[in-house]
């Protein structure tokens, strides 16, 4: 099957005025303005197959939402070729619009003062949605968001996420088979983010729609994206699965113990197996060497009294951190 | 023809959008409607001071009862707002949802265009009428033929001060400063318009200024059509006035927009 997004060697740079602080630097801009190119995307190449679940991860400013917006059409790329859905997004005109989605975290396309039905509606005649497609859908979106209350209260008095539960709703009624999701749970609570969250793996699975996301949260990547694109200051660190990441950037495991009955375990003994990160009996984790964990496990459900015993992975925070600190250029 | 009937339905939909939205700022709609007012009323508060002693080049007090009673009417009806929305959407990044939605921005401007005017328009109508029940002066004669001319003008000057607007508003691709271009603009054609006076009160080198420029064109033609002012070779003139200058404000707003998006920075989300 044909990749429904390619991106080859995408770049996008800014042409940003430069000024000195204060009266002086305001004076001398006015007279001779100073440019800078800031580098916002630097030869960016992947490719995403349909159906796939593709999360873009990176701290603020590394070019996440600038690609996101090239693969949509809201920007022009500098140099590099972009298709999507069969389309190059800037000249795609209404059918490339068609056949995708757009939701941006921070912006929103509802309108403010009127009941989000009015922006469904409207929705549905921009988007030529018929009728009878239109009651189904709204039906099942109102089903899957649980939006029954709300259709009928002004969006500005609807909360932080049951807005964006109206802006994915509004978003997908003309069903796009790929779907640009800026950001899509900022500024939630843990439950609406975990509402959403739960309702993107639902309609996916229900609909076979390709996703690309950009988040802070890794909750979200981890519970929705089999493959991360992470993008630092411009360019694309890693492309693959989550799982293959951890492996290649931890180097350890989390070796998370339960002790049985009895003492004279003592913080000394556990530290002759790996580094001890938290000993509170009958608790302990220890960090050990990713290829020795199994071993170091065996040697110590032998040695100790051990009533349970999990080998993890670091917490994929830490692991993207050490990401972007040492870089993805050498493997292990 | 599908077309055109998914055409009519995509405005039926956004004007409803846009009438509902009003709805929710009545206030802010009188008081828009009251500067829309005023204006043209102190204007003819001063002329009408002025007549006192005798005609002024030909204009005695009734004609200017009339002439600014027009203007009102046809200002309401060709006033274009669009250059102030189009900077926000610009600047605040609101323009993003709009351009992936599968239809042009400008249709939703149009749309909210037509909501404005319908109901702005309709009530100046209103009290133009009761006025015209107890001041003939302000009466004016019924003409099939021009009607319908004055219908034409002012369904052209209202394109040609939406796409001026427009245009202008697409500035915020480049400028932080497009609606001081755009206050700049209504500030010149306060005197080149009409607005303050009839064109033929202006100074005569003032007013070969404004014949150069689009500025007639946007409210003293249909306005000078609308009270019987104009008649032969200048009714014409003043048509083709109109085309040309709407076309070249078309050709600049289709400059603006293709070269803007391709400066466009999409700012925020």
């Amino acid at each position: 099957m044909p990749a429904i997004v390619t991106a080859e060697r995408l770049s996008k740079t800014f042409r940003v005025k430069v000024r000195d602080p204060g009266l002086k630097g305001a004076l001398a801009a006015l007279v001779r303005p100073r440019y800078r190119d800031v580098h916002a995307v630097r030869d960016v190449t992947f490719r995403i197959e349909p159906g796939e679940i593709v999360a873009f991860l990176g701290p603020n400013g590394a070019g996440k939402t600038t690609t996101l917006k090239m693969l949509t059409g809201l920007l022009y790329p500098t140099t590099g070729r972009v298709e999507v859905a069969g389309f190059v997004p800037w000249t795609g005109g209404r059918d490339f619009k068609r056949r995708i989605a757009l939701v941006l975290g921070n912006r929103q396309q509802l309108v403010w003062d009127l009941p989000p039905e009015e922006t469904f509606l409207l929705n549905r005649a921009i988007y030529d949605i018929a009728g009878a497609a239109y009651t189904e859908r709204l039906a099942e979106l109102v089903d899957l968001l649980d939006l029954r209350d709300v259709l009928e209260k002004p969006v500005r008095q609807l909360s932080l996420g049951e807005r964006m539960k109206c802006e994915l709703a509004a978003a997908l009624l003309h069903h796009p088979p790929l779907l640009f999701l800026d950001e899509p749970t900022l500024g939630l609570d843990v439950t609406a983010q975990e509402a959403i969250r739960g309702f993107l793996s639902q309609y996916r699975e229900r609909h076979g729609a390709t996703v690309l996301l950009t988040s802070h949260y890794m909750q979200d990547v981890t519970a929705l994206a089999s493959r991360v694109l992470i993008i630092n200051r411009g360019h694309l660190l890693y492309d693959g699965a989550l799982d293959a990441l951890v492996a290649r950037i931890a180097r350890i495991k989390r070796i998370e113990l339960v002790l049985g009955p009895g003492d004279g375990v003592t913080a000394e003994m556990l530290a002759g197996f790996g580094t001890v990160k938290s000993f509170h009996f009958p608790n302990a984790v220890l960090e050990v060497r990713r290829d020795e964990a199994a071993a170091t496990s065996a040697r110590l459900l032998a040695a100790l009294p051990v009533a349970d015993l999990s080998i993890e992975d670091p917490p994929i925070e830490d692991v993207i951190r050490q990401a972007f600190a040492q870089g993805l250029g050498e493997d292990p | 023809m599908t077309g055109t009937v998914d055409w009519l339905r995509r405005y039926g939909a956004l004007l409803r959008a846009a009438w509902l939205q009003d709805l929710q700022y009545r206030a802010s709609i009188v008081l828009w409607l009251l500067w829309g007012v005023t204006e043209p009323a102190v204007a003819l508060g001063i002329w009408w001071a002025i007549a006192a002693d005798g005609p002024v080049q030909g204009y005695a007090r009734a004609d200017f009862a009339r002439y600014f009673f027009a203007l009102m009417l046809v200002n309401q009806l060709t006033i274009a707002w669009d250059s102030w929305y189009l900077d926000s959407w610009i600047r605040d990044g609101e323009l993003n949802f709009r351009l992936a939605r599968p239809i042009h921005p400008a249709h939703e401007a149009v749309a909210e265009n037509i909501a404005y005017k319908a109901r702005t328009a309709g009530m100046i109508l209103v009290v133009w009428l009761i006025v015209a029940a107890v001041w003939p002066a302000v009466r004016l004669p019924f003409g099939a033929d021009r009607w319908a001319l004055t219908a034409a003008a002012v369904l052209l000057a209202a394109a040609l001060r939406f796409f001026i607007s427009f245009a202008t508003g697409l500035l915020a691709f480049w400028t932080t400063r497009a609606t001081a271009i755009m206050e700049l603009h209504a500030g010149i054609s306060l005197f080149l318009s009409g607005r303050l006076a009839p064109l033929a009160l202006l100074p005569p080198a003032v007013a070969r200024v404004a014949g150069f420029l689009w500025f007639p064109y946007m409210l003293a033609f249909p306005v000078d059509l609308l009270t019987g002012t104009v008649h032969g070779a200048a009714l014409v003139q003043g048509f083709v006035g109109q085309v040309v200058w709407l076309a070249v404000w078309v050709g600049a707003y289709r400059l603006a927009w293709t070269r803007g998006l391709r400066k466009y920075g999409a700012v925020g989300g």
